[in-house]
């Protein structure tokens, strides 16, 4: 009875909706356009583990502990803990009054990050209908004051309320600007750090590492069509009708969801002739500035961190966004590493995808290099040693390999104006788009990126949704 | 004892003169207590220099109500508005933007910039008029609480969400957009020219602590296109007399109301017994009685000075304690003895009658707020300039002109403090900044009044020299202006309203703050 879905691209989110048409009897072809990343970074849903079985096939989480630890400028380190208790010992050792309030802080965001993990598993919310309005009055009163103040608000500005030690304010706030093109006292990067909150215990803002991507990509049940490109999606009277790949070849094909960008799929893949004006310039003004490089060190042995960020206050972040504003790589930069056995994975921040002077080429991605190994170095000691190999992507070229618009990771920009009901773009946030048949289910959709496959099975939910509805006589 | 006052309104600034006027107007016997010597506030015309006047502090009229400049029958206690009609943004490279209140005139000019934002003007206009519109109703609202099950509230929810909905989706998303964006984003979508962005932009970070790329600032950008004078959307226009002859107005139809006005008499606190307001008492000692006291002040200076925490739950203190003021901006008043010559445009033509604006790019006013983010005043500060006396002649001695010059970034935490010299080396930076423009201006300045947001605050008492009696941020309106549950005007002791700037729907010589609050008094019975 079915005829083929293509699903666009073979990411955590793709193979997710694409095993959720396929457990509903779709036949399903995966067209993957790259090879997945090993290791994911992001909160897995429980939900998604017990639909597709991910357990039993294998998933493993690497909740690291301590989640975090970073430098103090007076000589050791910060490290948080999983375990509250443990957390407020190594804070009242900085600061013991922060250390009093750090429970209540993290209760007030564990609440409000509940009410997100509902949200985020279930297509975006329309704000002016009675549910949702009830789901945030069930917040009662301190949770919807929160709610209301945080979103808006500037982590930095919410972080000077509650502490006093930059270390402290500066590891949370990174969680606020990290892959966005703001600094900390920019608005609503309160709202980004309540997502890093999301799906995890109260007190930990630094979200989970899985084998999620190896797990979904040996999952049986669909086809999967490698080493392919899609060149175009075909369309016949505002019906989807196939993708044709780069090799020329064309698939038919009723259903097609993309985990490419909006902008690739709609303006690139589609004829935009389909769409009205309006439309296009709607998908043409989601902003997806990257502002990421990545090193990866590989080393003779386990560097003895788990997690490391380097950002040694609100005020030096805020100072290495200055130099990206203007289109330089920030001089001082802001580093989050995480290890993974012999591999440590560096993001470095201010690095823009556009630069005011010139190009990204061989000369500045080997001085981003040193310098990142440099600066890691004076906290990591005889790290330098320790290193066999190294490699350094930048913005364009992490959007050549993981297919990150400008380089920006959650393919969207994570910003107020490009969340909930509002992500991509507004009117279209429910993972369909004007061509019947065509949806959209990558990191550019709800909840967005760090959250595994939660746009994915959003996306297929809703397909199966129009599909029962077509079906009905 | 009887008290001869049904109602007592602290601080005769123009908000808490229009709560006394509608006050007064249902009966009630009002009495107003000002600080200064003269009633205004922050809207005051002030002879600062013999023969020359000036609005000392606020200087344009844009946002005050309609209704208000209605009910009050203000043009008849004198106010008079004279519109403003250009916006001049002279360039570093000698060109200039000119923006006009005449369509095709305005069209033609941003024209010689970019057709194609002379094309995409038209549809912005319209947009932000929906947008100004979609807004409208809101401002006379009493903000409902979200968490409370009280039916007023509940019917204040319901009316906000069918006020949404009956928007259509298209425009409520657009709504959604605005309030959320960032000033540039938001312009970059339309415009290409950096003068025209800037000088838009410039709107929308006026009064805040952000750069024009922080994210909340497109919704201040509407706050400030909301103007409108007799009905006339996006008009901008100068009281006769100066912001003075506003407040003057507004105590003149008070008084013709019965209400009584009383200046140089400093309210010390607010009388509270048995968790109520019984009066106030004044710094000189004397106390006057009545169940209803109304406060002008900014919610710093009602809550935690006319008040005290002592008398408060804990909840508001803290909510007070953590509103954000950082005032970010200073003034700068010039008596000439000529008119500023602009070499983009020399002579003293029409251009010098409207708002000159020095707002060159997005890129210069986000320098400026980088300056300030971190403690200094702008090296290279934005520039919003007025020569009130070329369309008031009686602001100044004949042939000489006063110039008001509102400038950005000035913040009030300054690093090591503001200082008589750190005030004087800001007010020579503003002068260079403009002097490029206008090389004569140095030769021409006869005298010169600079003002800090720590002179703000120590002369007219607005906590750390906030204009709109606290930031104009998301976080700071509506439910949350100044604190969630306290919105709708009343305050944890019973018989003490607030009527402030600091209420919703905040700054900008609006009035709309003072009315809602005596409404909100009158429907309550109090």
């Amino acid at each position: 009875m079915s005829a083929p879905a293509v699903v666009i691209g073979a990411g955590v989110n793709e193979l997710v909706a694409a095993h959720m048409l396929a457990r509903s009897d779709r036949k399903v072809l995966v067209i993957a356009e790259r090879r997945n990343s090993s290791t994911e970074i992001g909160w897995v849903p429980p939900r998604i583990v017990r639909d597709l079985e991910l357990e039993k096939h294998g998933l493993a989480i690497h909740r690291h502990d301590p989640w975090v630890a970073t430098p103090l400028p007076a000589g050791g380190s910060l490290e948080l803990w999983r375990d509250m208790a443990r957390s407020v010992e190594a804070i009242r050792r900085v600061n013991p009054r922060d250390a009093e309030k750090w429970p209540a802080f993290c209760e007030r965001m564990a609440r409000l990050a509940r009410l997100f993990e509902k949200l985020y598993l279930a297509p975006p919310p329309d704000p002016l209908s009675i549910g949702f309005a009830f789901r945030v009055r069930a917040l009662g009163r301190h949770g919807i004051e929160d709610l209301l103040r945080l979103l808006p608000m500037s982590v930095a500005d919410l972080l000077d309320d509650w502490f006093e030690s930059d270390s402290l304010k500066a590891v949370l706030g990174a969680a606020g600007i990290m892959h966005h093109h703001q600094g900390p006292r920019g608005g609503g990067t309160a709202f980004r750090l309540l997502h890093h909150c999301v799906g995890n215990p109260a007190g930990v803002f630094r979200p989970p590492a899985s084998n999620i991507g190896r797990v979904l990509a040996q999952l049986p049940g669909v086809g999967v069509r490698g080493a392919a490109e899609v060149a175009r999606i075909n369309v016949r009277e505002g019906r989807v009708a196939g993708v044709v790949l780069s090799s020329g070849e064309e698939i038919a094909a009723s259903l097609v969801l993309s985990g490419a960008d909006p902008r690739r799929t709609l303006l690139g893949l589609v004829d935009p002739g389909w769409f009205d004006p309006a439309f296009v310039r709607a998908v043409r003004n989601i902003r997806c500035r990257g502002v990421v490089a990545r090193v990866t060190l590989t080393l003779d042995r386990a560097p003895g961190f788990a997690t490391l960020v380097v950002a040694p206050s609100l005020d030096y972040l805020e100072r290495a966004y200055d130099d990206a504003k203007y289109g330089q790589v920030s001089r001082r930069p802001y580093l989050e590493a995480r290890s993974n056995e012999r591999q440590v994975q560096v993001y470095m921040q201010y690095a823009p995808y556009a630069l005011a002077d010139g190009a990204w080429d061989e000369t500045r991605r080997i001085a981003l290099g040193d310098s990142v190994l440099q600066m890691l170095s004076e906290h990591v000691p005889g790290l330098r040693e320790l290193v066999t190999e190294r490699s350094v992507l930048s913005p364009p070229e992490l959007e050549a390999l993981e297919g990150w618009p400008e380089g920006q990771a959650h393919h969207a920009e994570l910003a107020l104006d490009q969340a909930l009901w509002m992500r991509p773009i507004p009117g279209w946030a429910r993972y369909r788009t004007p061509i019947k048949g065509l949806y959209l289910c990558g990191a550019a959709t709800h909840p967005g990126g760090g959250v595994a496959g939660a746009p994915g099975y959003n996306c297929a939910r809703e397909v199966l949704r129009d599909l029962r509805r077509r079906s009905k006589p | 004892m009887p008290t001869p006052y049904d109602a007592i309104v602290i601080g005769g600034g123009h908000n808490g003169l229009v709560a006394a006027a509608y006050l007064a107007r249902a009966g009630k016997r009002v009495l107003v207590l000002e600080r200064r010597e003269r009633v205004g506030g922050a809207a005051v015309s002030e002879q600062v220099f013999p023969g020359f006047t000036f609005s000392v502090f606020s200087y344009v009229v844009s946002l005050l109500r309609p209704e208000i400049i209605r009910d009050l029958d203000l043009p008849r206690h004198g106010l008079q508005i004279l519109p403003l009609e250009s916006t001049l943004t002279p360039l570093p490279n000698g060109d200039y933007l000119a923006q006009w209140s005449d369509h095709d005139q305005n069209r033609c000019s941003i024209a010689r910039h970019s057709a194609r934002d002379a094309e995409a003007y038209d549809e912005f206009g319209r947009l932000m008029h929906q947008m100004a519109r979609a807004v409208k109703p809101i401002l006379g609202m009493a903000p409902p609480d979200p968490a409370s099950l009280h039916p007023r509230d509940l019917l204040g929810l319901a009316r906000l969400g069918s006020h949404f909905r009956s928007l259509g989706t298209e425009q409520f998303h657009a709504l959604c957009k605005l309030i959320t964006m960032s000033a540039a984003d938001f312009l970059d979508q339309w415009f290409e020219t950096e003068a025209l962005k800037a000088t838009k932009a410039a709107s929308g970070i006026i009064g805040t602590l952000l750069g024009p790329r922080s994210p909340g600032t497109a919704f201040v950008l509407l706050h400030h296109y909301m103007g409108e004078i007799d009905g006339v959307y996006r008009a901008w226009g100068f009281a006769k007399g100066g912001n003075g002859s506003v407040s003057e107005a507004i105590a003149g139809a008070a008084r013709s109301f019965g209400a009584q006005i009383r200046t140089e008499a400093p309210v010390a606190r607010v009388l509270i017994e048995n968790g109520r307001a019984a009066g106030v008492v004044l710094e000189r000692g004397e106390e006057i009685r009545t169940k209803l006291v109304v406060s002008g002040a900014d919610p710093r200076r009602t809550f935690m000075q006319l008040v005290g925490a002592e008398h408060l739950p804990e909840d508001i203190v803290q909510a007070i304690r953590r509103f954000k003021f950082r005032g970010s901006s200073g003034k700068v008043n010039l008596a000439l003895g000529e008119l500023p010559n602009f070499s983009c445009w020399p002579g003293s033509g029409p251009q010098l009658r409207g708002a000159i604006s020095i707002s060159p790019s997005i890129e210069y006013l986000e320098r400026a707020y980088d300056d300030a983010k971190y403690g200094e005043f702008s090296r290279r500060p934005y520039l919003d300039i007025l020569i009130p006396s070329l369309l008031d002649p009686a602001m100044a001695p004949p042939g000489r002109h006063v110039m008001s010059i509102f400038v950005q970034y000035a913040p009030y935490h300054l690093n090591g403090g503001w200082t008589e010299a750190r005030r004087e080396a800001f007010g020579d930076t503003v002068i260079d900044a403009l002097a490029e423009y206008a090389p004569n201006l140095k030769s021409a300045i006869l005298h010169r009044q600079v003002i800090t947001p720590a002179d703000i605050e120590h002369s007219i008492g607005l906590s750390e020299g906030n204009i709109f009696q606290g930031e104009l941020t998301l976080q700071q309106m509506f439910f949350l202006r100044p604190a969630a549950a306290w919105a709708r005007y009343q305050t944890p002791i019973r018989g003490l309203y607030q009527c402030g700037a600091g209420t919703h729907p905040g700054g900008g010589v609006m009035g709309a703050s003072g009315r809602n609050a005596a409404l909100a008094i009158l429907r309550d019975g109090a």
